[in-house]
């Protein structure tokens, strides 16, 4: 028995030997067999619109005289780029999100925080219901919450002006002056339910064990939250901070679907509504191309800026 | 090997069943369609044609066309409305080479899907049907003197208004801009919750429709170039009146077809509108608790002009024969049948699409007499003002090659007027700027008037 014992350790000794070499290699064929398919769909469906979007938009479509031959398609070069970028009605709407993220994220990281804050305080009773009510508008297509609140904005349909007017408070949602505030409320009201979740997930990541040093030097929960929750889920603050940038400066659904309901959104009220209409409205894809090329741009640099801003390490303070 | 021979042989089976059929049908049909002629194919070897539209119900039309038609399968695809992105996939479509060969385009998109070299020239083919057609319906099909597109129906304008009401008020329909006007005025005065009409910034076509009736045109040809002439006096007169209008609060600022203006049609928070003889089903079918109560007076007129003025509510919509299309005489055979044929306009009629461009309306029978309509306009023939007002467009009014952006322009400087930046006048100066910049940008010649 010992013989064979002895014979055969070595030999599975061997074995164990010979395969940890050559596992790396197996596993790299097997890891591509895994991504590969993602990397097809990923190429496909997402490289290969953006690359021919960019490339669509160095084209135009000319045409002669009356029109009536079949029009060329020539290079432009910058050309659509340029008409764009000289358009004060693209560049309006650059600034419109512009001041509109200015104003949007700081209320949405602000009331995720609080929601958040206070489902994870030591106090909270219901917190499975109300972090699933908090949650729910998430679940509500962006059309169907936009359609909803505009039945609240729009006088004739709606129980909530009727009671503003009321109480003799302002209820003009729909004006020049409130309707961009009218679209921050639904956006507030759609997406600060899931910044919560990501933000609740940070929470319950920290341990138990810092509150209770907190408590014995005789932290309240107010002092606790500032003092240890909130510079601990600075990864995921970063991250919603960054969600909200991104989702406002691609505005689209909200003033789509309250457009014919006001005066005050007209087709160019924001970058990817130009776009849009320029593509689907007025058949100029090429344009359009160069414009949701240019809103890309615009996307990239102000969410990476701002990535490089709170990640220098001077900014690291808390 | 041996499961699939019974298949092969019940396919041929059937192919054969079907040319069999195919040729007692065509014995049944030829008799029947004397006007099919030559292009109505051959029953044995049947064409198929691919048909695009999104006219509700326009299926029962094709299947009735297919029936008295062997020689023509049309299959019927239901896309999207022309503007809601239907146009944009046509486009691509003819681009990418597997364009249908017949679909629904509207008078005012005809211009630029010719620029956009989307058309065939079915001149040779439809020419002689020429006076089927009410003229100016025919002539929007036309260019440069060939044959692009059979019309298929347009929106001649109306005044719905609540009878009763106006009744109520001691109030006639106005006969013309100035009786509009001081109706308004009464109806403000009578009921404090009450407005003639809503002044819908919104809508591009209803705007472009006022212009229309008034006389000069926005658009034409001058040479080789496209004349721009938005900015005239004829169209200032129209943006003075209603400039008024809305300074002396006298109409309603709310989007027509909106939620709002539902409710205020159920309610009498707006008790008229200037629409198209389609309108009927919007107002029967979004305030049928007012069944009864409407009716239907022409247009309001301009003092002083020449003779009765209508207008087209965006002109109307035609059946198009795309460029690409292999099968050109059959393509424009079932368009000028779906479009002529009594059977199908009745058909079409009682889908809601709108005023047949077809002359003699003799032959249309829910034309003479409506059950479901006319009871709701206290039993007015109201087909008999919109017959009048559809003789009565204008056939000089002519659609640019750039009309959606013609519609976005109007909308948004009209949206911007009505919430005070500048006037109405102002609005229409504006747009005929930016259509002049339009078409120069396509690189098409322009020249300027007014």
């Amino acid at each position: 028995m010992t013989g064979v014992l002895q014979r055969e350790t070595p030999k599975a000794g061997a074995e164990a030997d010979h395969t940890r070499p050559r596992h790396p290699r197996r596993s790299r064929s097997h890891v591509a067999v895994f991504v590969i398919p993602f990397f097809v769909v990923f190429a496909l469906f997402f490289l290969a619109p953006i690359g021919y979007a960019v490339h669509q938009s160095f084209f135009k479509l000319t045409s002669s005289g009356l029109g009536l031959t079949e029009p060329t398609l020539d290079f432009a070069g910058l050309d659509n780029y340029a008409t764009a970028l000289t358009s004060p009605a693209f560049v309006g709407s650059i600034v419109r999100v512009l001041l509109f993220s200015l104003m949007e994220v700081p209320i949405m990281v602000v009331c995720a925080l609080a929601l958040a804050l206070l489902l994870d305080s030591a106090r909270a009773r219901f917190r499975a219901f109300f972090r699933v009510s908090f949650f729910l508008p998430y679940g509500v297509p962006g059309v169907i919450a936009s359609l909803l609140w505009g039945f609240l904005y729009v006088p004739q349909t709606s129980p909530l002006i009727d009671l503003l007017a009321a109480a003799g408070l302002p209820h003009d949602f729909l004006g020049p002056d409130t309707v961009l505030l009218a679209i921050a409320n639904i956006s507030t009201w759609q997406f600060a339910g899931y910044n919560m979740l990501v933000l609740i997930a940070g929470l319950q990541a920290i341990p138990q064990e810092l509150y209770e040093a907190a408590r014995v030097d005789g932290a309240n929960e107010l002092r606790i939250a500032w003092h240890v929750k909130i510079p601990l889920i600075r990864a995921p603050l970063v991250l919603i901070t960054v969600f909200t940038l991104i989702g406002t400066l691609q505005l689209f659904v909200e003033p789509l679907v309250l457009k014919p309901l006001t005066t005050a959104i007209n087709s160019d009220y924001t970058p990817n509504l130009a776009a849009y209409n320029q593509a689907f409205a007025q058949s100029n894809i090429h344009l359009a191309s160069a414009e949701a090329t240019l809103i890309a741009i615009m996307s990239f640099v102000i969410s990476f800026g701002f990535l490089r801003m709170v990640n220098r390490k001077g900014n690291r303070a808390w | 090997m041996g499961s699939k021979m019974p298949r092969v042989a019940r396919l041929a089976a059937v192919a054969a069943a079907a040319v069999t059929l195919g040729v007692t049908a065509a014995c049944g049909g030829a008799s029947g369609d004397p006007a099919g002629g030559p292009a109505s194919g051959d029953p044995a070897q049947p064409v198929t044609l691919k048909f695009w539209s999104w006219v509700p119900n326009i299926q029962k039309a094709v299947d009735a066309f297919n029936t008295s038609h062997p020689g023509i399968k049309v299959q019927l695809e239901t896309i999207t409305a022309g503007p809601d992105g239907g146009y944009a996939k046509m486009l691509a479509g003819v681009k990418a080479g597997n364009a249908p060969d017949v679909a629904q385009v509207g008078y005012d998109s005809l211009p630029s899907f010719l620029v956009n070299g989307a058309l065939e020239d079915i001149t040779q083919h439809a020419e002689r049907h020429a006076s089927t057609f009410v003229d100016w319906q025919w002539q929007t099909g036309v260019f440069g003197g060939k044959v692009y597109a059979i019309p298929q129906a347009s929106g001649p304008m109306g005044f719905y208004y609540r009878k009763d009401l106006f009744d109520k008020w001691g109030i006639e329909a106005p006969k013309t801009w100035d009786d509009f006007a001081a109706a308004a005025r009464t109806i403000r005065k009578k009921d404090k919750d009450s407005y003639i009409s809503t002044f819908a910034a919104n809508q591009a076509p209803w705007l472009i429709a006022l212009a229309q009736q008034a006389g000069q045109g926005w658009f034409g040809t001058e040479g080789d170039a496209w004349k721009v002439t938005i900015d005239n006096p004829d169209t200032r007169k129209v943006a003075d009146f209603w400039q008024k209008m809305l300074d002396d609060k006298l109409v309603k600022t709310e989007a027509d077809m909106s939620n709002a203006w539902y409710k205020d049609l159920q309610t009498g928070g707006v008790v008229g509108w200037i629409g198209g003889s389609w309108g009927d089903a919007i107002i029967r079918g979004n305030a049928p608790k007012t069944s009864g109560k409407w009716a239907v007076a022409p247009m309001p007129q301009w003092a002083g002009s020449t003779g009765f003025a209508s207008a087209s509510w965006a002109g109307g919509s035609s059946s198009a024969v795309l460029k690409g299309t292999k099968h050109p005489a059959e393509a424009t055979a079932f368009a000028v049948w779906l479009n002529s044929d009594p059977q199908s306009v009745n058909i079409l009629l009682s889908a809601g699409y709108g005023w047949p461009s077809v002359k003699d309306t003799g032959q249309i029978t829910n034309l003479q007499q409506d059950d479901t309509v006319f009871p709701f306009y206290g039993g007015q023939n109201i087909w008999d003002v919109f017959k009048e007002a559809d003789a009565a467009v204008s056939g000089d009014w002519r659609w640019p090659p750039v009309s959606e952006a013609l519609y976005a322009s109007i909308t948004d400087n009209a949206k911007a007027a009505v919430q005070g930046e500048g006037t109405l006048a102002d609005a229409f100066a504006k747009s005929q700027q930016a259509m002049v910049e339009q078409l120069k940008a396509k690189g098409l010649n322009v020249v300027t008037g007014g």
